[in-house]
């Protein structure tokens, strides 16, 4: 195939796919943004899902995006070790940390159906989480040096490099009282999570989270989550345990 | 208006257009609510919280006895509600308001709100819909 035939089948693609916004003009591929030291700036308020972001079905206010360039990996169930897998079903949605307002941890925070903002800078990226009014201060460490003085944490510590245009988040020191994404979804104190935060030219973020920790599953085990910048937001407060009103009232 | 005896199940054309996963942010909505019969009740808002980490106000409804029941409404996150065009000034004290919602399995006077509708005939959604 020559080079514009290629060109041709590759445009065609999304038409036949059902993605085209236009019929004429399929949208052009942006340059992404980059900051001043030329790294993929992802800088701003992103989402990675809820009403706010994606509207609701039933009233005609649920948004079309066109199918992302770069979407993120399939969810798997995760491959638990038998104990684990058993001791992982004695678990009911009452017994979720969230409910008691504690910190979601690393991966689940990614995907709460609330926004958070990325603060790039050459040295550190900072994100806020509006959800739990959790936060991270990531230093660039291409190292990926941990500091020696943890102690098992919700959110872990985490540490980032470039990898190319990706932004690689190693993140160790976790406790074991969060759950990684459903009910149950237990771990351990050995987790393990790299983070990768890929800048797409339609303006998303590829998120992927890969999870170790060899005291309960059996390999590895990978998530994602298309981030979106959600129109007309800005990270607000979220004070989770001034009216929890749910912790008294949800199936045991 | 009363809550009919055995909740009366709109679900039949709502369902159709409705995502099957409810999603309430900070716990399982089907862990507290019965996410699959939508009733409908008819009240006076005595109460609003514009509360973390759900709204709730509270609407006393009368049944056919004459009996008045409060009944709690749960709705999104104030944040959440804002950003879709559901705003605190939307819900007045001593407004007549029509609440689809789910009601709690624990059989607590508890509703988990779906749609409102405002004296006005106008409509907004104060919650997710429920599993189909």
């Amino acid at each position: 195939m020559t080079a514009s035939l290629r060109f041709l089948a590759l445009a065609a693609l999304p038409v036949a796919l059902g993605f085209a916004q236009s019929p004429s003009a399929p949208p052009a591929a942006q340059p992404i943004p980059r900051t001043a030291d030329g790294k993929p700036n992802l800088s701003g308020v992103w989402q990675g899902g809820g009403v706010s972001l994606y509207g609701d079905a039933a009233d005609g206010t649920q948004r079309k995006y066109a199918a992302p360039v770069n979407p993120p990996p399939k969810r798997e169930p995760l491959p638990y070790q038998s104990w684990a897998e058993a001791k992982s079903k004695t678990f009911t949605p009452a017994d979720d940390p969230t409910l008691r307002c504690l910190l979601p941890g690393i991966p689940r925070i990614t995907s709460m159906p609330m926004p958070f903002e990325i603060v790039q800078t050459p040295t550190e990226i900072v994100i806020a989480y509006e959800s739990f009014h959790a936060f991270r201060i990531i230093p660039i460490n291409d190292k990926l040096q941990h500091p020696n003085d943890l102690v098992p944490t919700w959110m872990g510590d985490a540490v980032a490099r470039w990898d190319g245009d990706t932004l690689v988040v190693d993140v160790t020191g976790f406790n074991d009282k969060t759950w990684l994404s459903g009910t149950g979804s237990i771990h351990s104190e050995d987790l393990h999570v790299v983070e990768r935060f890929q800048l797409n030219s339609d303006d998303t973020i590829t998120y992927t989270a890969t999870v170790t920790d060899p005291k309960v599953l059996t390999k590895p085990w990978t998530t994602g989550a298309l981030l979106r910048r959600p129109p007309n937001t800005r990270v607000e407060e979220y004070e989770c345990i001034e009216n929890n009103q749910d912790v008294q009232h949800i199936a045991k | 208006m009363k809550i009919p005896s055995r909740d009366r199940l709109l679900g039949a054309c709502l369902g159709l257009m409705l995502s099957a996963v409810p999603v309430l942010a900070h716990h399982s909505f089907a862990a507290e609510y019965d996410s699959k019969t939508l009733v409908t009740v008819t009240g006076v808002i005595t109460k609003v919280e514009w509360t973390n980490p759900h709204i709730y106000f509270y609407v006393d409804v009368k049944d056919a006895s004459g009996t008045v029941v409060n009944w709690a409404v749960e709705g999104y996150p104030p944040n959440t509600l804002k950003r879709t065009g559901f705003t605190r000034d939307d819900l007045k004290i001593g407004d007549m308001v029509t609440v689809t919602a789910y009601k709690a399995k624990d059989s607590s006077s508890r509703l988990a709100g779906r749609e409102v509708t405002f004296p006005d005939g106008s409509k907004k959604f104060a919650g997710p819909a429920g599993a189909r």
